[in-house]
């Protein structure tokens, strides 16, 4: 096609057809049946399935987090710790490991979680967070002002 | 807010012991949350030097059990959690981390991972708060690659709409390769750093 004035340029479509086609049909080479080999229909599924590749980068992230969180509380409960209270005593011991790292440490290093599991429930009985039936052994014998940690 | 106050301070001085029953019945409306409420024990007066010294012995002997191990090199493989670049890399010598986005380092460079948040081997865990001294755990770490991701399609198309939008992108991956994680001096309870902290914490 010879772009003689500006009015052809606009209604150009791009490249030649067959190389337009063929960009399709080389993404949608694995799909099934007639989305194969029918432009048509390909066109139409590839371009669903490249939106849902955009939109499953950002879920994927989303999907990770609640799974660490799932890994995390279950990992909690084996101590009858409840997650809140459990991520509120870190936080407030100054432990800033996130949740990906715990659900790590839960899994493979069970016995640095327990540790961890161990020194939140003891800042949160310190503390008196509302989940924590026992009380902490320091404020029964010494008094909270006499828990030094640092 | 004064008139009640009144009418319960009038209602205390009749009945002195009920105090906390009623004390328990105000808690019920009070909006701020439960755990600044509770009554917390009051502070017996004990020994506090007999106490701290107590505390003492037990944190020097734990210490002093793991500096053993370290000496003997029993402790086996450490591991350690690490902060790099916005997020945290549980590691083990040997490993190889992926660093994403622009990250200045080049393929080469030796750095040491300074934020270290905890590290662990079989028989003890050091956790930091919320990292550990400078200069307690050496990881140190070689730049192995410098790649691009594959690329991204960024595709976007609303239907019926005449809209649609693609493009792509790569964004840079760094590798790391931890070569060693070391406890580089005995642990000891009291936290004081004594080496000089590093110019950049990587």
């Amino acid at each position: 096609m010879v772009f003689l004035n500006l009015a052809l340029m606009v209604r150009a479509r791009g490249p030649d057809e067959f190389w337009r086609k063929r960009r399709i049909f080389k993404l949608a080479a694995h799909y099934r049946s007639r989305t194969r080999n029918v432009y048509s229909f390909a066109i139409r599924s590839v371009h669903r399935a490249l939106a849902y590749a955009t939109k499953g980068r950002k879920l994927k992230k989303l999907d990770m987090a609640q799974l660490w969180t799932t890994r995390v509380e279950a990992g909690c409960q084996q101590y009858g710790m409840g997650l809140e209270t459990f991520k509120d005593g870190l936080a407030r011991s100054d432990i800033l490991l996130n949740k990906k790292m715990l659900s790590d440490l839960a899994i493979w290093e069970p016995r640095s979680f327990e540790a961890l599991v161990n020194i939140s429930r003891e800042r949160a009985a310190v503390e008196g967070l509302p989940d924590i039936k026992r009380r902490s052994a320091f404020n029964q014998v010494y008094g909270l002002r006499n828990l030094k940690l640092d | 807010m004064s008139f009640l106050a009144q009418t319960m301070r009038q209602v205390l001085r009749q009945v002195p012991s009920r105090t906390a029953a009623l004390a328990g019945g105000m808690r019920s409306l009070s909006i701020s949350p439960a755990f600044l409420q509770q009554n917390k024990p009051a502070t017996e007066s004990v020994d506090i030097s007999a106490i701290s010294k107590d505390q003492q012995k037990e944190c020097s002997n734990i210490c002093e059990r793991i500096n053993q191990q370290v000496a003997k090199s029993e402790q086996g493989r450490l591991f350690a959690v690490v902060h790099l670049c916005g997020k945290q890399f549980k590691i083990t010598p040997g490993d190889i981390i992926l660093v994403e986005g622009y990250w200045p380092p080049t393929i080469g460079d030796e750095i040491s991972l300074d934020k270290v948040l905890l590290a662990g081997a079989r028989d003890f865990t050091l956790v930091g708060r919320p990292i550990l001294e400078p200069g307690l755990v050496s990881v140190k770490a070689t730049v192995v690659e410098k790649t691009l991701t594959h690329t991204k399609t960024h595709f976007r198309k609303k239907r019926r709409k005449q809209y649609m939008r693609i493009n792509f992108q790569r964004s840079p991956n760094t590798m790391i390769r931890i070569n060693s994680i070391e406890l580089a001096r005995p642990v000891d309870g009291n936290s004081e750093a004594e080496v000089e902290p590093s110019k950049r914490l990587f």
